[in-house]
């Protein structure tokens, strides 16, 4: 019986070593898959001709030619939706109805002095342009479509005169022409929605397909282009087509929020206007606007990235951490192994070492961001005087320092003592034997130690937050002095992006992206320093 | 018993030592009439309060193999140890007496520790190759010294190693890993290594434990073909062994030095009643 209880023991045992593992390695997939995932679609995209125009002007990169063409191709389907939506404006945005028409008449007026006029015809001309104009005012401005109708009318009856023929005044009758066509479908007494609503299509159109091809460029990068990424492109769409509306609920009790597309019929902004082919026509013909193609956008990596990070990439993140990671490893890893071969061999057994031990042990347990105000009060304030990579460096070595002495001495320790004798027997000094014996066997062990701390160094974010790090800062000058300037890190970038707000909502992929590059970054850096391990510890074993 | 006082050496001629006269063929007979080389008086050594060996006096001629023998715990490696104060690596120990390797108080403050230790070689029980290549384990002890030249080193490393009885397994890859050979190859390295630094004496602390019989008849062989040039202890758990190898045996048991003398007449005649149950097996 007592047997079987053991071996029973033994196979709940091997099981539950193998359980565990595997629910390690779930949970690590677990983790990693998601973020690998969403992380990609920052390299891996449908990008659209925004985004290679965006390239083209900010990188200098793609084929000119091929590009002019693919604008030119946009550029028809684009045509027909701006039509459509001009010539509803038009009948909305009096205001500039009104200006035109201000204007033509100026126009006419200098015209008929052009052509040097009799002064009798000329003042005649003149009053009845007036009063055309006067006509199309009181048009624009009243919202009953009857009074608009008669003024329209009125003017028509100069239009059929035909005195006005061949000149500006054309423009004019045009000008009404169209205000007329616009107004049937219009309910006059919605124009406040209706212009309210306008705004936010036009600025959804424009998040799409960018400025458009008449305007003046803008100066900010980030409103140059339209939609680089076909799912930005989509979000954009959905604002576009659909609204939150206050309707009566089914019962028809009480009024709820619901989400209405602007050309619906029933509740829709826009139902029974002009504007109403529109929505069916973007999306539609989004595709051949946007012309989406599968993008391997791989210089994310290595690319500056606009301010805000709304293009490009993390090029400058990813140096700023590299260097603040291997500066860091440099400061710690000479002190930490020195400090440990000072506890394993020379270092008594009495109660300063042992106040020692307490305080290193105790420091590998202290939160981050007590290091970071630690290293803004001391290193910033007495050392380097500025913030910068050096004194985020320092911290960052302060952070991992514990962790390197505690694996440094355990490695030492583990050396064992027939090394030191054969090389004591040979006549080799303490330090000597240290050098050439001691630390060359524990060298795997020290690696160790230097592998756990390089992904802590790499992905924290509070010691560098007070201490060197900064969201925009630009790549630092290596010309100058470096070590006192600011730089962008992928950790500190991931929390900036976060609480960015309505930013960081309009690029999630920049956000995941970030986050895949650290993990990429320190598992990239975790497997180089893995595979030196292990060629290390072949050479010890004597492969 | 006289010791000798230590001459200043200028560069060794391989192979042999100088002294102040040459060891004579009648050494058999008579009791230490040579020249020795290691000396004991009344030497003990504590492990904090506890005595390891106690009131050990003894002579070591030099040129010859001498064994020490007895159960375990008796204080055998201590006192090898103590020869070239490789006990100082264990803290709290304490030493009385004297103890002198040619004519110097090992454990005087004005003794050179490097140089005792390039003095006075060890061979360890276990095999403890450095984890480097053969030509830096055997190069290690003579840099150690000062010598840098490269045909120096070739050279030497080629004598030790032939010393060693290893160069002809060897020579094709000096370059390879001392760990990849077999145990006994591995021990043969130590023992070259040790020679390399030219000592005078080599402490051999059970170094065939860990070998095979065919690797230990070769380090026997091997210890037979070093004795004259070098002085040679060793300390076996083997009392065949210690009859096949050494000219003269010690006895210990519990720390106490129990009897010293040739060797054949301490197999076949031991003078106190312990040697003579340890070596019939009464116990031990």
């Amino acid at each position: 019986m007592q047997t079987q209880l053991r071996q029973a023991l033994n196979h709940l045992f091997t099981l539950s070593c193998g359980a565990s593992v595997v629910l390690l390695v779930a949970a690590l997939l677990l983790f990693l898959i998601p973020m690998l995932k969403k992380g990609a679609v920052a390299v891996l995209f449908r990008g659209t001709v925004e985004f290679r125009k965006m390239q083209a002007e900010q990188f200098d990169r793609g084929n000119e030619e091929a590009l002019q063409k693919e604008i030119e191709q946009t550029a028809q389907s684009r045509q027909e939706i701006y039509a459509i939506l001009d010539q509803f404006s038009r009948g909305i945005d009096t205001e500039k109805l009104t200006d035109e028409v201000k204007g033509l008449y100026r126009d006419y007026g200098d015209e008929l002095r052009y052509k040097d006029t009799p002064k009798e015809q000329y003042t005649k001309l003149r009053s009845q342009a007036k009063i055309i104009r006067n006509h199309l005012l009181d048009a624009f401005e009243s919202i009953d479509k009857t009074e608009i109708n008669e003024y329209l009318d009125a003017v028509k009856v100069f239009e059929k005169g035909n005195s006005f023929s061949g000149t500006t005044v054309e423009k004019m009758f045009a000008v009404a022409d169209g205000f007329q066509k616009t107004i049937q479908h219009v309910d006059l007494s919605r124009r406040g929605e209706y212009a309210e609503e306008l705004s936010v299509v036009k600025e959804e159109l424009y998040n799409l397909f960018g400025p458009r091809p008449e305007e003046k460029t803008p100066q900010l990068a980030m409103r140059r282009f339209g939609a680089t990424r076909w799912d930005v492109a989509q979000k954009h769409l959905s604002f576009l087509l659909w609204q939150e509306k206050w309707v009566r609920s089914d019962d028809g009790q009480s009024m709820v929020s619901r989400k209405v597309r602007r050309d619906d019929p029933q509740y829709g902004s826009f139902s029974g206007t002009s504007l109403l082919p529109l929505f069916t026509l973007v999306e539609e013909t989004l595709d051949i606007s946007l012309k989406p193609r599968f993008t391997f956008y791989w210089q994310y990596f290595i690319d500056d990235s606009t301010p805000g990070h709304y293009f490009g990439g993390v090029g400058p993140e990813v140096l700023g951490t590299l260097m603040l990671t291997m500066l860091a490893m440099c400061f710690a890893v000479g002190p930490g192994v020195l400090s440990a071969a000072y506890l394993v061999e020379y270092a008594g057994d009495n109660l300063i070492v042992k106040i020692i031990r307490i305080c290193i042990n105790t420091l590998a347990g202290v939160p981050s961001i007590v290091y970071g105000l630690f290293g803004m009060a001391f290193f910033v304030t007495y050392v380097t005087r500025h913030p910068g990579i050096l004194s985020a460096a320092m911290t960052l070595a302060l952070l991992v320092l514990p962790v390197i002495i505690r694996a440094s001495e355990e490695a030492i320790r583990a050396v064992p003592q027939t090394y030191r004798e054969a090389a004591m027997g040979l006549g080799a000094g303490k330090f000597r034997s240290f050098i050439t014996v001691t630390l060359p066997a524990a060298g795997p062990g020290i690696l160790t130690g230097i592998i756990l701390s390089l992904g802590r160094a790499a992905g924290e974010t509070a010691p560098i937050l007070f201490a060197g790090a900064a969201a925009l800062a630009p790549i630092p000058d290596f010309g100058g002095k470096w070590w006192l300037q600011e730089t962008r890190a992928l950790s500190y970038g991931c929390y900036d992006i976060t609480v960015g707000d309505k930013l960081a909502m309009m690029v999630p992929h920049k956000q995941f992206g970030m986050v895949m590059t650290l993990v990429m970054l320190v598992l990239c850096l975790n497997i180089v320093a893995i595979f030196v391990r292990s060629r290390m510890s072949k050479k010890l074993r004597g492969a | 018993m006289e010791l000798t006082p230590i001459r200043k050496r200028a560069a060794l001629q391989p192979g042999k030592i100088r002294l102040n006269s040459p060891p004579s063929a009648a050494a058999e007979e008579t009791p230490c009439t040579q020249k020795t080389i290691i000396g004991a008086r009344d030497f003990t050594f504590y492990y904090g309060s506890k005595a390891g060996v106690e009131n050990i006096t003894m002579d070591i001629e030099v040129g010859s193999v001498t064994a020490i023998i007895g159960p375990s715990g008796c204080g055998k490696s201590t006192f090898l140890r103590s020869i070239n104060r490789m006990n100082d690596l264990i803290p709290q120990t304490r030493t009385e007496g004297l103890l002198s390797v040619g004519g110097q108080d090992v454990y005087d403050k004005s003794t050179n520790l490097v140089n005792l230790r390039q003095q006075v070689g060890m061979v360890f029980q276990r095999p403890n190759p450095f984890a480097k290549s053969i030509y830096d384990n055997i190069t290690y002890g003579p840099k150690l010294q000062g010598i840098r030249s490269k045909a120096k080193l070739n050279a030497l490393v080629e004598k030790c190693l032939k010393d060693a009885a290893l160069w002809d397994e060897v020579k094709d890859d000096l370059h390879k890993s001392a760990l990849a050979l077999s145990g006994g190859q591995q021990q043969r390295i130590c023992i070259a290594r040790t020679l390399a630094t030219k000592p005078r004496v080599v402490l051999m602390d059970e170094p065939c434990s860990a070998l095979d019989p065919l690797a230990t008849a070769r380090i026997e062989d091997l210890i037979e073909e070093l004795k004259g040039t070098y002085t040679i202890v060793i300390v076996t758990h083997n009392m065949q062994q210690a009859a096949r190898v050494s000219k003269r045996t010690a006895f210990f048991c519990l720390g106490k030095l129990i009897e010293y003398g040739q060797t054949d007449k301490l197999f076949t005649n031991p003078q106190e009643k312990s040697t003579e149950d340890y070596i019939t097996g009464r116990f031990g």
